[in-house]
């Protein structure tokens, strides 16, 4: 799969404060690319980098195999923290510079007021609108032209639950009809239900990424006691299927493959001839697994 | 040009423009007429009046020039204002973000800042016009002083040049006009004046605003000059090019910070 996007080592720092520690990626084409991280992970800062607003202290990025960034612009459609327009200015007026500078012609303001159901609106100006107007004004600004990417930051920030939805449908629609979409987002539920690809962040650095069904893949975790506990992690740690075994107060913590069941742990110990006196199992969800990673 | 159409549909629709831009066009002509009429004087009534009311050709470009270096001030405040409204607006980043780059958004302001001031050079030459054939009921030594217009093309660049600068820098609106108004008015009287009474020559003229105020001085300044023959050591000529060199380190100026800084 081509990629729209690849970061090189991208690094970023506000005085003393390392914002992005040599980030890499890439985003394959026509991928729901999700950046995750804690507040304060430096996800803004990336979306901020790529689209020139700020200017990265080392690293490279190159759009669509190396076009010219400004140009590759013109062919995304972005939406960062807070709906920017002229505040005096109409719906109508505001998006004829924004299809100005993007060079995408004046017929598809109609369009796209009408998707994000501004149409009636268009002639009002910015600074009377709702916060929800304006960023759904600002969706409309972002699909001007038919970008081939969108890069959304926080999108449902500050959104109520119809207007959470809305958004997640909205880019389900926009991703079947072949735009990629790059999504920063602290929200795991966010990201985990419309994302297929991911990267993690972590006080500027790169923790993980890649598809987002082996990144975020929920790991069981099986917890066994035994009267002889050396003998048991013994057997354990020898056990197939078997990735890892940690002893904490008093109870040995076994991360196993999937096919790994609770019957097999008990047979195994059997036949090594130890008896189980604990055997639980733990379903660990996405959440844990994403403070584990993040905290 | 590109980039000024979408310039222009930035401030068609922006009060504030209009009537700044309004208000200089009406209040221009209207003080002129005051001052050539001797309603607005300098000094007692019926007694010594320190304000030229010569409007006939030539004298008309000098004190028409003089006073035009003072409305302009109103441009150069709605220059910071239209440029801090970006930032305010964040309208900046939103430019780049939808496919400027940052030279590109910064070269729409500086066209503008050069378009209005044709726009007001060419103003001023027409009203000119307008007061010199009425005054002097003829055309003649109309171009003998001609390059007093130029002048005031030189001086208007500089003062909205530097607008934009102060503007690109400090960013804030309220901060980036008191800071132009306390500049052009005191801060640079003090630094001038003290140059001056230290240094031979008046090289103190030759800070930002005031190499381009030199070129237009109030206009009974020149009699007093010839009268007590004190010849100003400074030509013309060097305050017109020390006058544009400064808006060469304007645009460099405000290039750089737009390069490095992020938005």
């Amino acid at each position: 799969m081509p990629s729209v996007l690849s970061i090189q080592n991208i690094s970023k720092s506000y005085g003393p404060i390392q914002a992005l520690k040599g980030v890499s990626f890439d985003v394959p084409e026509g991928s729901v690319f999700g950046v995750l991280g804690p507040n304060g992970s430096g996800k803004t800062t990336l979306l901020g980098i790529i689209l020139d607003v700020l200017v990265a202290n080392g690293g490279t990025y190159s759009w669509f195999g190396g076009m010219q960034p400004n140009e590759a612009r013109k062919r995304i459609g972005s939406l960062l923290e807070t709906p920017n327009f002229y505040h005096y200015l109409s719906a109508f007026d505001n998006l004829e510079i924004t299809a100005a500078i993007r060079e995408s012609g004046l017929g598809d303001r109609t369009r796209v007021l009408q998707q994000v159901g501004l149409y009636e609106r268009r002639d009002s100006k910015f600074q009377t609108f709702s916060l929800g107007m304006k960023q759904r004004l600002a969706i409309g600004a972002a699909r001007l032209g038919g970008p081939k990417v969108l890069v959304l930051d926080e999108p449902t920030n500050g959104l109520d639950p119809a207007g959470i939805a809305e958004i997640r449908e909205l880019i389900r629609a926009m991703n079947k009809a072949g735009i990629t979409i790059i999504i920063a987002s602290h929200l795991l539920d966010e990201i985990e239900k419309v994302c297929t690809h991911v990267a993690i962040l972590k006080k500027g650095d790169l923790l993980l990424q890649g598809p987002v069904n082996e990144v975020l893949r929920s790991e069981d975790q099986v917890e066994v006691r035994a009267a002889d506990m050396a003998a048991l992690e013994q057997a354990m740690q020898q056990m197939p299927g078997v990735k890892k075994v940690r002893l904490t107060e008093g109870t040995l913590q076994l991360t196993c493959d999937d096919n790994v069941t609770t019957m097999q742990v008990n047979q195994y110990c059997i036949s090594k001839g130890i008896t189980l006196s604990h055997l639980l199992l733990k379903k660990k969800s996405l959440e844990t697994k994403f403070m584990e990673l993040t905290v | 040009m590109k980039l000024l159409s979408i310039e222009w549909l930035k401030i068609k629709r922006y009060r504030t423009f209009w009537v700044l831009a309004g208000l200089f066009l009406l209040l221009l002509p209207l003080w002129n007429y005051e001052v050539a009429s001797g309603f607005i004087k300098l000094g007692g009534k019926g007694g010594v009046n320190f304000l030229s009311t010569a409007y006939s050709f030539p004298q008309v470009w000098g004190n028409m020039g003089f006073w035009g270096s003072i409305f302009i001030m109103f441009i150069s405040i709605l220059v910071i204002i239209l440029t801090t409204n970006e930032y305010t607006f964040r309208t900046n980043r939103q430019n780049v973000i939808d496919g400027w780059d940052r030279m590109q958004f910064f070269h729409a302001k500086v066209m503008l800042v050069v378009l209005l001031s044709v726009a007001a050079t060419v103003y001023l030459f027409i009203l000119g016009m307008v007061f010199g054939s009425g005054y002097s009921g003829s055309f003649s030594g109309l171009f003998s002083e001609i390059q007093q217009v130029g002048y005031f093309f030189i001086l208007s660049l500089n003062y909205l040049g530097f607008g934009l600068f102060l503007a690109i820098w400090i960013r804030k609106s309220g901060l980036a006009i008191g800071l132009f108004l306390l500049y052009s008015l005191i801060i640079e009287n003090i630094v001038k004046g003290t140059i001056n009474h230290y240094s031979d020559m008046p090289v103190g003229n030759l800070m930002p605003l005031q190499a381009s105020d030199e070129l237009l001085p109030f206009p009974l300044m020149q009699m007093a000059k010839s009268i007590l023959g004190g010849e100003s050591t400074i030509s013309m000529t060097t305050y017109a090019l020390v006058a544009t060199g400064w808006c060469a380190v304007y645009y460099f100026g405000a290039r750089a910070i737009l390069l490095r800084n992020d938005w």
